[in-house]
């Protein structure tokens, strides 16, 4: 296949905006794959993925379709919608000249739309501006062509639109990415250099490793050479995602498809690494991706000190698919052996959660979100903090800085006081206000990550009605007054419930924290004082009061087995709890740091557990 | 104790009562009479496939239900076949639990000559109000004429209370355990009362309708009934039981023991041959069964050896003469030590259980709370 017959192109959406529909209409009217075969979002094939209808790894698909008698391969890389993702949308991007910027016809444009269409410009791709969802009732065409106008400064008379559902208008969104889209700029007889990806892990065929072909041609049997991790091999088999792996003699510049070469590690393949010849000198290496960056960080911990290498097992097997989460071991007096793992934000660190439990089946205690800290000591020292409880103390402290993060939000206006109101309450630093249209907004303000952390989006949530969205980007570290508030069990500091936060917030913060707890802890035998304090000083405290009568009246011959069964299962219940000197913490009780003392906006994870 | 000849206790329910009161959540069949030829039908089959031949034992108790629901007339029939298959050793002891209301000469009588010989009487209070909420149908002159003809038949009393109804004082309390005394009985049975799922009293406390009393209150009662029977000549012998010396509950002790025991009729609980067995608790289910020639055993479970040593150390341990390490040992073959050694060592530390070295039993405080000790024995 010619470059010139080929394009390679990207959808780029807000969630829900129908990316993962759109691109099943694409197979369907392709024929790339037949409706019978359709099962629902094809491209998202992992089962949690399914669950929350949101795609979190790239995937591609190549699809042949005939303008004017011409063949064409399309080949269409999957992306996260997702602001956590944006690691692997650039990824994704990087493999592309074009992408489809799906809005949708009601909603507009959302924070997520605004910040993947950046990232495609930045790229340098040709944006193909489609609405989805114009057969709504409700959907307002003309407000939201104007909104991608003002935001992103598209040409109104550009932006097709489309159902995804019944398939209107979706023949045109291919025409259009065969039209505007340029071709791959590749030399089919240069020597052969392609980009890495993606990977998986087939269990019958080892590593199979994702590429754009850049320049040249490879072939099956072709001994190639990844240029960053110097490794030699042979093609045993390479081909084009049609979505399943259809092996072909050779791949060229502009194909995107995959190679097999018997590689046995994924820790072998690495994504942005330059794939090129082994023998002769080989082609230039391709600029790599950048590090993804870890926002967030938590302590993972088996409820069940057994499981701490079964742990490291899931979590390594987790990484290999996943190098954008990060684990390292770590040891806390309350939870034991455990692990420190950074995220790239809340939902990466709940999706990395929910696919351990399903699929390692392992009891997890977790302990609330944090960020990275950085510190300078009184001796001079700079240290960057992962864990609250590593902070030092108060006296030792000569400077404490936080990440600062320009969030943006966009929502209809008549929001906008109850997002500024949010947002001053949580010190943010106005930036900016932009109106999309009359009715909706970008509202700008630079917040502490910490904040947008621990409960910004599910507050957003709660006073946009569902309307706001918002997204950010990581603008530097800035000093703060801050302050570790430590929470003492029965006079014992709970080193896992430490958490780090503005001086001003902190009794606030501490006495929601102990009400929290006191709700979760079990009454012991014995009275048991909760406090909160900075340092020596006690901020907040409560008592949970010792049980005053607990014994079962009634035992006979007919009750014996049914207490039996009810004693071994709080039994088998404590045993899941923690214990701290005498008192035992049922594992929920670690997230009850996220309570915020507010009555509203409580964080989704802390469902959990 | 493995062999089906070790059982020396048989228990018998009787489902049937006049009305389900709020707080029960026991099998029983409501207002259904007309079930009581089919069930004495039942009965005997069940007894009979059960035990192939008669068995004879020591102790016999009906319960129930309302086994004087049943009148003279059908009890003594339901007596006549279960002595027939549970002929009584010289010296048994035969409970029978009667509904104060159902008690009449007849019955007494019926009950008398059969052989009952010892009476344990529903009473849960003497106080009018008291007994309305908690729905029962006699009131104080009628548990006094129980005990009246329960003496004139030769039967000792037993006699029930409840105590922690909604509304009730601690003055309250004590005038029931005063009154409950002065009829001079050889056993009571003191009970707080608790909301089960499943129950009217359940659905009313969750409604907000019946309001639970505090702990504290309920605390109180509890330890000022200890204090009230113990001082009236009672031994405080069992967590909820109270002797005269030499008139404990010798069915009763059979179960807390960990011993074997006979048990027949719907939701009846068995310990035969080191297997626990439980009937159907629906009672036209176990008479449909039953009458069918089928099993009406709904759960069955049999527990290895340190299991069962583990239970049978708690139901011990709520005895307030608490555990002998010799005898346990003799008994089951393990040592205390060796099956709680760290539990029994910090629940001491806590004051909650008192261990001489030979003997560990429930300090008062310990007594009071002991549900949460008993997770981490087993």
């Amino acid at each position: 296949m010619l470059p010139k017959y080929i394009r390679n192109f990207s959808i780029i959406a807000h969630i829900d905006h129908g990316k993962s529909t759109l691109a099943d209409r694409l197979l369907e009217i392709t024929g790339t794959i037949t409706k019978r075969e359709m099962k629902e979002q094809i491209l998202d094939d992992m089962d949690l993925e399914r669950q929350r209808g949101i795609t979190i790894k790239a995937r591609a698909v190549s699809m042949r379709t005939k303008v004017d008698g011409q063949e064409y391969e399309i080949n269409l890389i999957d992306t996260p919608g997702h602001v956590d993702f944006q690691y692997e949308v650039s990824r994704s991007l990087a493999c592309c000249e074009g992408a489809v910027l799906l809005v949708d016809a009601f909603q507009g444009v959302e924070a997520q739309t605004v910040a993947n269409a950046y990232a495609a410009m930045e790229h340098e791709l040709t944006i193909v501006p489609v609405m989805n969802k114009v057969d709504l009732v409700h959907a307002r065409p003309d407000e939201v062509k104007e909104e991608m106008e003002q935001t992103l400064s598209i040409d109104p008379d550009e932006v097709l639109g489309c159902s995804a559902k019944t398939g209107v208008g979706c023949k045109e969104v291919i025409d259009a990415v065969i039209a505007r889209v340029p071709a791959p700029a590749g030399d089919p007889k240069a020597t052969f250099q392609a980009m890495v990806f993606d990977s998986h892990y087939d269990e019958f065929r080892g590593a199979i490793t994702y590429v754009r072909i850049m320049n040249g041609t490879v072939k099956k049997g072709q001994k190639i050479k990844f240029l960053q991790a110097g490794t030699t091999h042979d093609v045993v088999e390479l081909g084009r995602f049609t979505p399943k792996r259809e092996a072909a003699k050779q791949l060229s510049a502009g194909q995107v498809g995959y190679l097999i070469c018997n590689i046995k590690s994924l820790g072998q393949v690495h994504i942005g690494d330059t794939v090129s010849v082994a023998i002769g000198e080989p082609a230039e290496m391709l600029a790599g991706y950048e590090e993804p960056k870890r926002m967030v960080f938590c302590g993972l911990y088996p409820s069940d000190g057994q499981d701490f290498e079964q742990l490291r097992e899931a979590l390594a097997k987790l990484q290999v698919n996943d190098p954008s989460f990060d684990f390292e071991p770590e040891t806390s007096d309350a939870l034991g052996f455990g692990f420190r793992c950074g995220f790239l934000g809340l939902l990466h660190m709940e999706i990395i959660q929910q696919r351990l439990e399903q699929e390692a089946d392992i009891d997890l205690v977790q302990t609330a979100p944090n960020v990275t800290y950085e510190v300078t000591t009184k001796s001079g020292e700079e240290i960057e903090v992962h864990t609250p409880q590593k902070i030092p103390d108060q006296g030792d402290i000569e400077e404490f800085r936080q990440p600062i993060v320009r969030v943006s939000f966009v929502l209809p206006t008549d929001y906008i006081g109850g997002v500024m109101k949010l947002c001053a309450d949580r010190r943010g630093e106005y930036v900016r206000t932009e109106y999309l249209s009359p009715t909706r907004a970008m509202l700008v303000y630079d917040l502490a990550l910490a904040d947008v952390v621990y409960d910004m989006h599910d507050r957003l949530k709660s006073i946009t009605r569902g309307y706001g969205t918002m997204d950010y980007e990581l603008l530097g570290y800035q000093p703060a007054e801050l302050v570790r508030l430590d929470i003492l069990v029965k006079n014992e500091r709970v080193d896992a419930l430490s958490i780090v936060c503005d001086r001003r917030d902190s009794e606030i913060r501490g006495r929601a924290v102990i009400k929290k707890l006191k709700k979760e802890i079990p009454r012991h035998m014995f009275e048991v004082a909760l406090q909160a304090a900075i340092g020596t000083r006690v901020i907040a405290r409560e008592t949970i009061s010792a049980m005053r009568k607990n014994v079962t009246a009634k035992c006979y011959g007919g009750d014996i087995s049914r207490k039996r069964k009810l004693w071994d299962k709080q039994k088998e219940g404590k045993k899941r709890m923690k214990s701290i000197g005498q008192v035992d913490i049922p594992q929920k009780a670690f997230l009850a740091v996220l309570e915020t003392g507010e009555e509203e906006g409580k964080g989704g994870v802390k469902q959990r557990g | 104790m493995t062999s089906i000849e070790t059982s020396r206790a048989a228990y018998l329910h009787v489902p049937f009562c006049v009305h389900r009161c709020g707080y029960c959540n026991f099998a029983l069949v409501a207002g259904r009479g007309d079930l009581v030829p089919t069930y004495l039908e039942a009965i005997e089959k069940e007894l009979s496939r059960q035990l192939g031949e008669p068995r004879e034992i020591d102790t016999l108790y009906f319960g129930g239900g309302t086994p004087t629901q049943l009148g003279a007339i059908d009890f003594a029939k339901l007596a006549r076949l279960t002595r027939h298959w549970h002929p009584l050793a010289e010296g048994y002891e035969w409970t029978v639990e009667a509904n104060p209301a159902d008690m009449t000469v007849e019955m007494a009588q019926a009950m008398a000559d059969a052989g009952v010989n010892r009476l344990s009487l529903g009473a849960q209070s003497f106080r009018a109000e008291k007994l309305k909420v908690l729905e029962r149908d006699h009131d104080d002159g009628q548990i006094v004429r129980s005990v009246e003809l329960a003496r004139r038949h030769g039967m000792e009393v037993a006699i029930d209370l409840i105590f922690a109804s909604p509304g009730e004082t601690l003055a309250e309390w004590q005038a029931d355990l005063d009154r409950a005394v002065a009829l001079l009985p050889e056993h009571i049975s003191v009970y707080g009362l608790t909301y089960e799922k499943g129950t009217a009293f359940w659905t009313r406390r969750k409604r907000g309708d019946l309001v639970e009393a505090d702990e504290e209150l309920q605390r109180a009662m509890y330890e000022l009934a200890i204090e009230r029977l113990t001082e009236a000549g009672f031994e405080h012998y069992e967590v909820s039981n109270f002797a005269i010396p030499g008139h404990r509950s010798r069915h009763n002790e059979t179960y807390w023991r960990g011993d074997e025991y006979f048990a027949a009729g719907p939701g009846a609980a068995r310990y035969v041959d080191g297997v626990r067995e439980t009937n159907h608790r629906s009672t036209t289910t176990y008479l449909r069964r039953v009458l069918a020639g089928e099993s009406p055993v709904a759960e069955r479970e049999e527990l290895d050896n340190e299991a069962k040593a583990r239970e049978r150390l708690i139901f011990a341990l709520r005895r307030l003469e608490g555990v002998d390490r010799r005898e346990f040992l003799a008994a089951t073959s393990f040592a205390i030590d060796q099956l709680a050694h760290d539990a029994i060592e910090k629940f001491a530390r806590y004051g909650m259980l008192a261990d001489d070295g030979q003997r560990v039993k429930l300090t008062r405080e310990g007594l009071l709370v002991s549900d949460a000790i008993w997770p981490e024995l087993l």
